[in-house]
């Protein structure tokens, strides 16, 4: 397993747009830049709308905290094209790092978690309009939304302290 | 100034936070650096979203209560970003681009203080949105954006 993955990560290394992303002498640095907007957007208008979910704010109806989520997911759009931009140019940080995997994980319970709440409960909780409440099963995705991104953040940031990444 | 620097780069703290393999010395300082990040600056760039016109439907009497939110993710990296200064003093202490970042932070908190009084100081008038309003609200998104430019920058120096 570990061999067929540093085999990809070898493979993908010595392709053109790696070694086009390594070379480029600005463009790491303006990823990096990119990758921290995409962050405090994602972070604060997800968090934003995660405290309304557990009735901080209760005078914003949920239905317009909504509205902002656009930002959010155009932020997460910018980390993920970033960080994708990171992975082509260096593999090899990253495939036998753990807190790549780390990082991995809690991306997807927080994907996961984002994508149920908007197919199951948001209309259900926009439609109650002020009054705050709503299912518990809501104030458990907004915790793990807090949760699962707080971590996305801590495994980013152990990448070059754990493995080897920069 | 180089004398005191480097005192604060070789005291008991700024060598263990520089040099200590535990993964609560620089590792955890920095997560914190960034978390508290994404909680100012995102709870910030909520509030000059509202006031440049996304999410009307939002009222913005109740976002008044990010400010507290904000001022923890502010606090949180006023600490964790002295203890990462007290690890590197004599490379950061004599680099423009951190001057240049402190700087942005100054005016920034200032313009966050106007902006707080514009919109929510008006004791008749209630909340208000204003021209003024507007530009201190994309003079605010834009400076903390920079701010981010010049942290990520100093990676580099």
């Amino acid at each position: 397993m570990n061999e067929t993955l540093d085999l990809f990560a070898a493979w993908l290394r010595g392709t053109s747009i790696s070694e086009a992303i390594r070379v480029a002498p600005w463009l790491w640095p303006l990823c990096e830049i990119l990758h921290f907007f995409g962050l405090s957007l994602l972070i604060g208008i997800a968090g934003f709308f995660d405290l309304r979910l557990l009735g901080f704010m209760k005078r914003v109806p949920i239905s317009a905290a909504w509205t902002l989520m656009p930002w959010a997911k155009f932020g997460f759009g910018l980390a993920a094209l970033t960080g994708v931009t990171f992975f082509i140019g260096a593999p090899d940080q990253y495939i036998d790092n753990p807190a790549f995997y780390g990082k991995v994980f809690f991306l997807i319970v927080a994907n996961l978690n984002a994508v149920y709440f908007e197919a199951l409960y948001r209309r259900q909780v926009e439609a109650r309009a002020l009054d705050g409440g709503g299912p518990i099963a809501v104030k458990v995705i907004a915790v793990v939304s807090i949760v699962s991104w707080f971590f996305v953040i801590y495994w980013g940031r152990m990448l070059p302290f754990i493995g080897n990444a920069f | 100034m180089m004398e005191l620097l480097a005192s604060l780069e070789n005291s008991g703290f700024g060598t263990w936070l520089r040099e200590s393999p535990s993964i609560w010395a620089y590792p955890a300082v920095l997560t914190l650096h960034t978390i508290g990040l994404g909680v100012f600056v995102g709870g910030n760039a909520v509030l000059d979203l509202r006031l440049l016109g996304w999410g009307r439907a939002i009222p913005l009497a109740p976002l008044e209560k990010l400010f507290p939110v904000m001022w923890i993710g502010f606090w949180v990296n006023a600490v964790s970003g002295l203890a990462l200064f007290v690890g590197d003093a004599t490379t950061k202490g004599t680099t423009w681009v951190f001057m240049t970042k402190l700087g942005i932070i100054v005016v920034g908190v200032v313009l966050l203080f106007a902006l707080k009084r514009t919109v929510y100081g008006q004791s008749n008038a209630g909340v208000v949105e204003t021209p003024t309003s507007r530009a201190l609200a994309a003079a605010s998104l834009a400076l903390w954006f920079l701010a981010i430019v010049t942290g990520r920058y100093m990676a580099y120096v």
